[in-house]
């Protein structure tokens, strides 16, 4: 599923737009809607909204910079884009002081330790979780039923953002118990995972080795990731690296090869084991399956990649799926598996 | 406790089996006999293999005095050397007893692979002992001291396996060996490989469960492990206390932990070290490398602390390190 700013930023514009309409006539609110999609494309000062709206149209506009052109960007172009993007979030701070987005964002884009991006975020926790509440019980009771459910789901994006990171921070610094609680409490809140936390959780779980934990998360897929099933490569790789800690090689072979299967032609990918940077609003959006999801997982996997005593720098389990895939998929190019894994464009 | 006193008992206990049996007195004195010339009590090729294998662990030693005055390229080729010459007495050793597990260990361990591939290798030698049940029982006591060897390769493996990442792995076999060694107060110090593995699982109940049967014999691995679990948990002023307990009772704690001194392999245990000594620290904190690499701000979180940074330095001046 992951967050799309900008379609968050269109659905946050039409629950306004249907707001201004609630007053009027059915048949005058139809007619109203079938020029809203127009409007909103190309004269959206037109269109009724608030401040918090405004502020989240330039969060939207600063995740295209930084989540989807930074990492392409050569290095001429990073530091122009990241100050255009500083100041959108700036000025969206100023409009909405409570736009959690951007002061997350905000934050972490001048924050390169993940000990203090975690601490300003747990410090903040219930503050944005009650504001987050707050808005939610508002807007419900503004709106008629049809619209609940939509406008409960908006409210509450930012709160789960905020967990979604503080999860992802807490599992980088190592506090794998703290990862845990974080990615808990948002499916508490979600039980549809938009966020995809259960990715997080399921790497979490493997640090913790905890077998059991792991094995409830696969049981518990049909509920939180429908439709897609029990077959990304964050839960493939997570299970392949338990195997491989607890030294069932066939059985992490096995997997290896079904990740493989579940993205074809991707054996390069795993040999190579690119890192790029996390997503500034979110775990940034690539099409289920592709290699660049694939490259997404990996790059969040360097926990697992990378850890132990392994003397190329790949980390031993690293070093071990590199090999493996070569082994595995005959397209790998002779040297993909070997030496250190080339980093991507990075943020800080 | 290391392979030649396994090698006197042994040649005691069969002595023993065969003029005895002796009162307390006289087996004591016959200990001391074979201590002084093991030679004339080897008897059979099982206790030859040893003999020649406590002998070549020795002249490894002897040869590493002078490691200090060699720069790091002749270091290096001197080491592989010594190791090769290790190896090959292995092998010697093997061609009089087959089973001589200690010298299987020792040969893998000398062979100097990857943590991963060694690791494999090692849990082989255990899973191949299991087909073959009266090379001792798996749970069996330190007291017997033919089923020692079988519990060195369990702890080699569980220190292996913190190097290659298998902590859960690793804490069950250090744990067996500890349960197994308990009542002689666990000579492997295989309770020290569990603690860290309990660190970095962040399993509070387990450290604390190993702390509390070892209440009065912290160690480097004690202090450090404790302030790995808080840090890991997120308590930070009690994690910063146990800093500061490991950087007190820890001789060279906080310099240890900020200029991470080599240590050489294990052959097949930890050399015999003072507790909670400098170079119980530097040992404790090469185990704990791959924890530390876990939690990327952890030595920076340290180096925040003025008082250990001070305290690191003012080792490193009166001990003439390099700071």
């Amino acid at each position: 599923m992951a967050h799309d700013a900008r379609r968050e930023d269109y659905l946050r514009m039409s629950l306004r737009f249907a707001l201004s309409l609630d007053e009027g006539s059915p048949d005058h609110a139809a007619r109203a809607f079938a020029s809203f999609g127009r409007k909103f494309a190309q004269d959206r000062d037109a269109l009724p909204q608030s401040d918090a709206d405004r502020a989240f149209h330039l969060v939207a506009l600063a995740t295209e910079l930084l989540d989807y052109r930074l990492p392409f960007a050569g290095d001429d172009l990073v530091e122009p884009l990241r100050s255009r993007a500083r100041g959108m979030l700036d000025e969206a701070v100023s409009l909405d002081p409570s736009c959690h987005d951007a002061v997350r964002m905000r934050a972490s884009l001048d924050t390169p330790s993940h000990e203090e991006r975690l601490g300003l975020l747990s410090e903040r926790a219930e503050a944005v979780r009650m504001a987050c509440e707050a808005e939610r019980d508002a807007l419900v009771d503004m709106l008629e039923e049809p619209r609940r459910p939509l406008a409960s789901s908006i409210s509450m994006r930012p709160w789960w953002r905020w967990l979604a990171e503080m999860a992802e921070c807490a599992l980088i610094c190592g506090h794998n118990h703290a990862a845990m609680e974080a990615a808990e409490r948002l499916l508490e809140s979600d039980p549809h995972d938009l966020s995809d936390v259960r990715f997080t959780l399921a790497y979490t779980l493997v640090k913790l080795e905890d077998a059991t934990g792991l094995e409830c998360l696969l049981e518990r897929y049909p509920s939180l990731a429908a439709p897609r099933g029990a077959d990304d490569a964050w839960i493939l790789l997570a299970r392949t690296a338990l195997a491989f800690k607890r030294l069932e090689l066939d059985d992490a072979r096995g997997l290896l090869a079904s990740l493989l299967r579940a993205y074809p032609r991707c054996g390069t990918a795993l040999a190579q084991q690119v890192e790029i940077g996390d997503g500034l609003f979110a775990r940034i959006r690539v099409p289920a399956y592709s290699e660049d999801e694939l490259v997404v997982a990996l790059s969040e996997g360097v926990v697992l990649l990378q850890e132990g005593v392994e003397r190329t720098g790949k980390g031993v389990f690293g070093a071990w799926v590199a090999k493996t895939a070569a082994e595995l998929d005959p397209a790998v190019p002779k040297g993909a598996a070997t030496g250190m894994p080339p980093r991507g464009a990075s943020r800080s | 406790m290391s392979i030649r006193d396994d090698l006197i008992e042994r040649c005691a206990w069969k002595r023993n089996q065969k003029v005895g049996p002796l009162s307390k007195e006289a087996y004591a004195e016959l200990s001391l006999a074979v201590r002084e010339n093991p030679e004339s009590f080897v008897d059979e090729d099982a206790e030859r293999a040893l003999l020649l294998l406590a002998g070549a662990l020795d002249a490894y030693r002897e040869a590493s005095r002078n490691d200090d005055l060699l720069d790091d390229d002749a270091y290096a080729a001197e080491h592989a050397r010594r190791l090769e010459l290790l190896r090959q007495a292995c092998e010697r050793s093997l061609s009089l007893d087959e089973g001589c597990l200690d010298a299987r260990l020792v040969s893998e361990i000398a062979s100097d692979t990857e943590p991963d591939a060694l690791a494999t290798r090692l849990a082989r030698l255990e899973k191949d002992l299991v087909a073959r049940p009266d090379e001792g029982e798996p749970g069996g006591a330190w007291e017997d001291p033919f089923g020692r060897p079988r519990l060195r390769l369990i702890a080699a493996l569980a220190r292996t396996n913190v190097d290659a990442a298998r902590f859960s792995l690793a804490r069950d076999e250090a744990s067996s060996v500890v349960a197994a060694t308990l009542s002689s107060g666990d000579p492997l110090g295989a309770r020290h490989t569990l603690m860290l593995a309990c660190a970095r699982l962040e399993d509070e109940e387990g450290l604390g469960a190993t702390e509390a049967l070892f209440s009065e014999r912290e160690s480097a691995w004690s202090h450090l492990s404790r302030v790995l679990l808080l840090y890991k948990l997120g308590r930070m002023s009690a994690a910063r206390r146990a800093l500061r307990g490991f950087d007190s009772l820890c001789a060279g704690g906080a310099y240890a932990l900020l200029r991470p001194v080599y240590v050489d392999l294990y052959l097949p245990e930890r050399p015999e070290v003072p507790a909670c000594g400098f170079e119980e620290a530097i040992m404790a904190v090469r185990e704990a490398e791959p924890i530390i690499a876990d939690v990327p701000e952890f030595l920076g979180w340290c180096q925040g602390h003025d008082w250990l940074m001070a305290s690191a330095q003012s080792f490193a001046e009166r001990n003439d390190l390099d700071w």
